[in-house]
C-alpha cells in the first residue's frame, strides 16, 4: 500500500486525492450499513492471505490444489472441535465471571481515580481550587447518562452483530481459496484490451501489498501481544494481579487496539494501568512501571517490530491519519476506526491504479482507436 | 454404450491443444496444463488492433489462437516489418524473464483470439509447482538458444522475439 516512485507522482492530482478519501469514507458508510458481512468478509480476505503460504507449501510437496485444500479443511475441523472442546468453555466462563464483574471494576477504578486527584488536591493549592475530584466526578455521571450509554450500545451492538457472522468467515475463507483465480480471471474480462495489460500488473502489485500487509499485521498483533503479556506477567505475578494468560489475554486485546494509529496504543494503555488501579489500588509503583512498559513497547513497535513486519507501507502523513481515523470514527463508529486507515491505503492503491492507466496518453489512444474500429464494423453496410 | 470410454479421459480442451504444440511448454504434461489454464486469459483483438507497442515495459506472452498478427519494428525511414504470426505461434516471450521494454509493435492483421500469459502469474504458479516451473524455464531458455544460433548463424530471428 505504498505509493512509491512513479506511482507517487500518478497520486498527485488533487482529484484522485479527493476520490481516494471520499472513497475511503463512502465505504465506511457501506460497510457499516452491511456491517454484519462486511466484518466476515474482511476477516475471510485476511485469513485468505494468511493460509495461502501453507497451501503453497503442500503445493510444493506435491499435493495438487484440490487436495491441499481438503488438508488444510480438515485440519481446520479438527483444530475448531479441539479448541471448542478444551479452551473455549473456559474461556467462556471467564468472560461471564467478568461481565459479572464489570459494576464492581467501574466503581473501583471510580474512587481510585478520586483518591489519586484528592491526593493530588491536598498537595497543590491550584487543583484544590478548580476542584478535580468533584469536577471528574460530575463529569464521569454526565458521561454515563448521555454518551456514555451511546458508546456502550455502540459496542454492544458491534458485539451483537460480528460474533453470530463469525461462523461465515471459514465458509468465505473457502471460496476465495478454492475459486479466487477464477474470479480474479472474470474481473480482468471486463478490462479494455488496451489497459488490460498494465491493468494486470496493478492488480498484482495491489495483491503483493495487501499480503504484505496483512501478513505483517498479524506478525505485529502476535509480537505486541508478547511483548505487553509477558511484561505484564512479569510485573503482575508477584502480587497475585496476573496470571500467565490472564496477561497474554490483556496483551492481545491492547495489541488490537494498536490497530488503530496514534489513538489505539494510548486506549490499550489506559485499559492496562485501569486494569492495574483495579486489582492493587494501593501499589501505584506498579502503575508507574505498567506504563512504562507501554512506553517501552510502543518504542520496541516504532523502531524494531514495525520495520520488520508492515515496514513504512502504510506510513502516511499523521495529520492525514489523525483525520481519517476521527472521520472514520464519526462516520462509523467503531467499524470507523477500526477500518479507516486499511481502507485508505486499499483506495490509494486503486486510485494509483487508475491514475496510472488512465492518464496514460498511449493507452487511451489505443482505447479510443479500438472503439473506431468497432463502430466502424458495426457500420460497415450502411454506406456512411 | 461402450465401458471402455468410462476409464478414457475426456478429450482436450481445443485451445489448450493449441498451447501443447507451443515450444515453452512441449514438455507439460496434461494435469501440468491443466494447471496452467487457469492462469491463462483470452482475449480479442480486431483487425487493426494494437497488442502492444515497441518500448512498452512488457509483462507477458501471447499464444495465437485464431487470425493472423504482425511484427513491426521502427526503422530509420520506415516501419520494418519483423513477419507475421499465426495460430499456434508464441510471441513477446523474453518478457517472462524480465519486465524490458518490447522489442517490437505488434497488430492484429485480421479478427485474432490470443491466450495471454503474465509473468507475475507464472512466477507464482512455478513457486506453487516447482517442476512446472522448471520446465517452463527450460522452455523460455530453449526458444531464447534456438533465437541466438539464428542470429549468430547471419539469420533474422523470428517475429515473436518481441
Amino acid at each position: 500500500m505504498k505509493a512509491g516512485g512513479s506511482s507517487e507522482r500518478s497520486l498527485e492530482h488533487p482529484i484522485i486525492w479527493i476520490a481516494v478519501i471520499a472513497g475511503a469514507l463512502g465505504s465506511i458508510l457501506i460497510l457499516k450499513a452491511v456491517a454484519w458481512l462486511a466484518f466476515p468478509l474482511i476477516l475471510a480476505i485476511v485469513l485468505y492471505y494468511l493460509v495461502q503460504p501453507l497451501l503453497h507449501s503442500l503445493q510444493s510437496a506435491g499435493v495438487t490444489p484440490g487436495q491441499a485444500l481438503g488438508i488444510f479443511l480438515g485440519a481446520a475441523i479438527v483444530m475448531t472441535l479441539v479448541f471448542s472442546l478444551t479452551i473455549l468453555p473456559s474461556m467462556l466462563s471467564s468472560l461471564s465471571e467478568f461481565q459479572n464483574q464489570i459494576p464492581t471494576y467501574w466503581d473501583r477504578l471510580q474512587i481510585v481515580i478520586r483518591d489519586n486527584l484528592l491526593a493530588l488536591e491536598g498537595r497543590f493549592s491550584f487543583a484544590k481550587n478548580a476542584k478535580l475530584a468533584d469536577g471528574l466526578e460530575e463529569q464521569l455521571n454526565l458521561f454515563l447518562e448521555g454518551a456514555g450509554k451511546k458508546y456502550v450500545a455502540d459496542v454492544a451492538l458491534f458485539l451483537l452483530h460480528w460474533l453470530p457472522s463469525l461462523l461465515l468467515v471459514p465458509f468465505l475463507t473457502f471460496f476465495f481459496l478454492r475459486d479466487g483465480t477464477a474470479f480474479h480471471r472474470l474481473v480482468l474480462r471486463a478490462v479494455p484490451n488496451a489497459f488490460f495489460e498494465k491493468t494486470l500488473l496493478l492488480f498484482d502489485r495491489m495483491d503483493e501489498q495487501m499480503r504484505a500487509y496483512f501478513r505483517g499485521m498479524f506478525g505485529l498483533t502476535m509480537l505486541d501481544t508478547v511483548s505487553l503479556g509477558l511484561g505484564l506477567w512479569f510485573l503482575g505475578h508477584k502480587s497475585g494481579i496476573f496470571g500467565f494468560w490472564d496477561a497474554m489475554f490483556l496483551g492481545l486485546i491492547c495489541a488490537i487496539f494498536a490497530w488503530v494509529p496514534y489513538i489505539g496504543s494510548g486506549l490499550g494503555g489506559i485499559l492496562a494501568v485501569a486494569t492495574v488501579a483495579v486489582k492493587a489500588p494501593q501499589s501505584s509503583g506498579l502503575m508507574v512501571a505498567v506504563v512504562l512498559l507501554f512506553l517501552g513497547v510502543r518504542l520496541l513497535d516504532e523502531f524494531v517490530y514495525t520495520p520488520m513486519t508492515v515496514g513504512r507501507a502504510l506510513r502516511m502523513h499523521p495529520l492525514i491519519t489523525v483525520m481519517m481515523i476521527f472521520s472514520g470514527g464519526m462516520l462509523g463508529g467503531v467499524y470507523g476506526l477500526l477500518l479507516a486507515m486499511p481502507l485508505l491505503g486499499i483506495f490509494s492503491v486503486l486510485g494509483q491504479m487508475f491514475a496510472e492507466v488512465w492518464f496514460d496518453p498511449r493507452l487511451r489512444a489505443r482505447y479510443h482507436a479500438r472503439g473506431m474500429l468497432e463502430k466502424k464494423l458495426a457500420s460497415k453496410d450502411l454506406g456512411i | 454404450m461402450n465401458l471402455a470410454n468410462l476409464f478414457r479421459s475426456p478429450p482436450m480442451d481445443p485451445m489448450l491443444k493449441i498451447v501443447s504444440g507451443v515450444a515453452i511448454f512441449r514438455d507439460c504434461n496434461r494435469a501440468e496444463l491443466e494447471a496452467l489454464k487457469l492462469h491463462l486469459h483470452e482475449r480479442h483483438f480486431l483487425a487493426g488492433e494494437i497488442v502492444f507497442d515497441e518500448g512498452e515495459e512488457g509483462e507477458g506472452m501471447y499464444v495465437v489462437i485464431r487470425g493472423k498478427l504482425r511484427a513491426n519494428r521502427k526503422g530509420l525511414l520506415a516501419k520494418k516489418l519483423l513477419g507475421v504470426i499465426q495460430p499456434g505461434e508464441s510471441f513477446g516471450e523474453m518478457a517472462l524473464l524480465g519486465a524490458g521494454p518490447r522489442m517490437a509493435t505488434v497488430v492484429a492483421e485480421e479478427d485474432t483470439t490470443v491466450l495471454a500469459m503474465f509473468r507475475p502469474e507464472l512466477v507464482a504458479l512455478a513457486n506453487a509447482r516447482p517442476r512446472l516451473g522448471y520446465k517452463i524455464a527450460m522452455g523460455v531458455a530453449l526458444v531464447l538458444e534456438t533465437r541466438l544460433r539464428r542470429v549468430a548463424e547471419g539469420q533474422s530471428p523470428e517475429p515473436s522475439s518481441t
